[in-house]
């Protein structure tokens, strides 16, 4: 890889990261909130890098400038394709190695790095949705280990989908019984024997690769669109006994709303009132 | 999408022009076809996308390409991190340093250099050029790998996610250190029984550290540059690699191999390989894996750090294939055997 394209591909990468988590919170789609601080610096790291090639290579250029390291192999030509495995069984290659500081060249697999550099900057890909969603079983919830909290009395009851899942399959007081609860979540469609769709969240632990998901079945009005985020009001009346893990999570709606997408989608969040 | 739908037609005029006005330009000492490589390189990777985008499914291409680039993005600060810290080692560390740190029979240097794999805070792709770079500092070999092992799995970040991963089961977490520095180590003396230097690839060479007569600062700029640039494309071969098997293989696969107690060890530890999930996020992932056993559990956290196919794509990259096949294959032998033994007896 020549000089001229390094610094292109620190430089481009560096404003990716940067425009993917300073300018925008699309890195939001990708990792977590705690990442920000890094990527943030690795891009301005890679932008430094960057210029700080652009610029050894202009004092190169000059005649009398530092007659460098990477001047030497400027000559070179093209990049040999040494890139890969080329080197096993390459006895005579022994004389490259002796050059010692060999940095100007660097192999041609580098230019991959351009694909995930111009997809965060031209092309990004939405976050997941309910494609993954329905390919997974929902995710196991924690159990409990204590006594649940009394829930609070408004009406209709904020709650996280999580929270939910536990109260309808832990709680044995049974504090969810007859009360209208509030959950925001996405779209996802649900086998046609279900009668009804998934109201989902996709929750990430560190970044996009390890997404898992929690659902509950909503029955009762019919299904907007797949990936839209939607507010649903209802009431738990699914099979089985409530507070135990025979009970169904499943949930009565009497409204079904569309909000925005949350910016940090990968959690389970209460609703936002409206 | 919509919008990008007429670019292949546009793109494709216009790298023709740009081809015919690249060929025109005289031979200076700039490359001769920058413009033209620069404009390829915007140009066709989205091209192909929309093209490959459009004729297969859309939303599972979407998916691969988010999970593709969030391995990416998750990875990069780690590996400019650990690149760093190599060109570091390679420029201002002197090579006695280490001949005084490490004892000098290669046996006891092992285990002393996974200990030290503590002090690396952070996930895997840091500790691959960071062990290459020790390599070209006189650390033999043997005591690299078992750095490069132990480093991602036991340092203080990691720890403390697993402690936080399993709350009030800190057995676990007494398991994955002593499991994960037991395979570092015999990782480490088997390659000193076993291993041939010939299997990796001679650019190790390349790190000489300090020539005198050149600015130290650029030293470490351009090792810096070339370690980052060059693991940062097998970097993307290694995010392509997990977002496929991340993509294709459904996880309700896993249900059926809960209920075995060998076969579920096995097949975790297969999950780990074809994943790879970041080290300091794997312990996350096995708690969410309730419905196998502890030991399987912890199979899936030593062997994640150790081997995976972004790892594997990263060795292949750094120390040369031959070397990569062999290493990969052994150490996911051992940290299954040493997990299912220390697993057996802890958990």
């Amino acid at each position: 890889m020549r000089r001229f394209a390094q610094v292109g591909l620190l430089v481009l990468g560096g404003l990716g990261l940067l425009h993917t988590s300073l300018f925008t919170d699309e890195y939001l789609r990708y990792v977590k909130e705690g990442m920000r601080p890094l990527l943030i610096a690795s891009g301005v790291l890679l932008v430094v890098l960057g210029v700080a090639e652009a610029w050894a290579g202009r004092r190169e250029e000059n005649p009398g400038g530092h007659g460098g390291a990477g001047r030497a192999h400027e000559g070179h030509g093209r990049e040999e394709p040494e890139g890969h495995e080329g080197h096993e069984g390459h006895e005579g290659h022994g004389g490259h190695a002796g050059h010692g500081h060999d940095h100007s060249r660097v192999p041609r697999v580098a230019w991959l790095l351009f694909l995930p550099v111009l997809s965060l900057l031209f092309y990004a890909p939405p976050a997941l949705g309910s494609y993954t969603a329905s390919r997974e079983p929902a995710k196991a919830v924690a159990v409990q280990e204590d006594a649940f909290d009394p829930l609070p009395a408004t009406s209709p009851l904020p709650i996280t989908l999580t929270e939910f899942t536990q109260r309808v399959q832990q709680d044995r007081s049974k504090a969810l019984g007859g009360r209208e609860v509030v959950m925001t979540g996405f779209v996802t469609p649900a086998p046609a024997k279900l009668d009804g769709w998934y109201l989902t969240r996709i929750i990430v632990s560190c970044c996009a690769a390890d997404a898992s998901s929690v659902k509950v079945l909503v029955q009762g009005i019919a299904a907007p669109k797949a990936d839209t985020w939607v507010n649903v009001t209802g009431t738990w009346r699914g099979s089985g006994t409530l507070g135990t893990s025979s009970a169904a999570v499943a949930l009565d709606a009497r409204a079904v709303l569309k909000v925005r997408k949350p910016p940090n989608a990968y959690m389970d969040a209460l609703p936002l009132p409206s | 999408m919509r919008e990008t739908d007429i670019r292949p037609a546009a793109a494709t005029a216009a790298a023709g022009r740009a081809r015919a006005a690249g060929d025109a330009r005289p031979a200076r000492e700039l490359p001769r076809h920058w413009p033209l490589l620069l404009l390829g390189a915007a140009v066709v990777p989205g091209v192909l996308l929309v093209l490959v985008g459009r004729s297969l499914d859309a939303p599972a291409m979407q998916a691969w390409r988010t999970v593709c680039l969030a391995v990416t993005v998750q990875a990069l600060p780690f590996l400019l991190l650990g690149t760093a810290l190599s060109g570091a080692i390679n420029a201002f560390v002197p090579a006695r340093v280490f001949s005084r740190l490490l004892p000098k029979r290669a046996a006891l240097a092992v285990p002393v250099a996974g200990m030290a794999g503590v002090v690396l805070p952070g996930c895997e792709c840091a500790s691959v050029p960071v062990a290459n770079s020790l390599i070209g500092r006189g650390v033999t070999p043997a005591a690299a790998f078992a750095f490069l092992l132990s480093a991602p799995a036991v340092n203080p970040v990691v720890l403390t996610a697993t402690a936080v991963a399993f709350p009030g089961s800190p057995e676990m977490v007494v398991a994955r250190l002593l499991a994960s520095l037991v395979t570092a180590a015999a990782m480490g003396w088997l390659w000193l029984w076993l291993g041939r230097e010939e299997w990796l690839k001679p650019t190790v060479v390349r790190h000489t550290g300090h020539v005198p007569g050149q600015s130290r600062l650029t030293e470490f700029r351009r090792g810096f540059q070339h370690d980052f640039l060059h693991a940062g494309g097998f970097l993307v071969v290694g995010a392509m690699a997990a977002a496929t098997f991340n993509v294709a293989v459904p996880r309700t696969l896993l249900d059926t191999f809960a209920g075995s107690p060998w076969l579920s060890v096995l097949f975790l530890a297969g999950l780990a390989i074809v994943l790879a999930v970041c080290s300091e996020a794997d312990a996350f992932v096995a708690a969410s894996l309730s419905g196998f056993s502890p030991v399987a559990r912890l199979a899936f956290m030593v062997v994640g750090p150790m081997v995976d196919l972004k790892l594997i794509a990263l060795q292949a990259g750094t120390f040369g294939r031959a070397f990569a096949v062999r290493f990969s294959a052994a150490t996911a032998v051992v940290a299954v055997v040493c997990s299912a033994v220390i697993g057996g007896v802890l958990l």
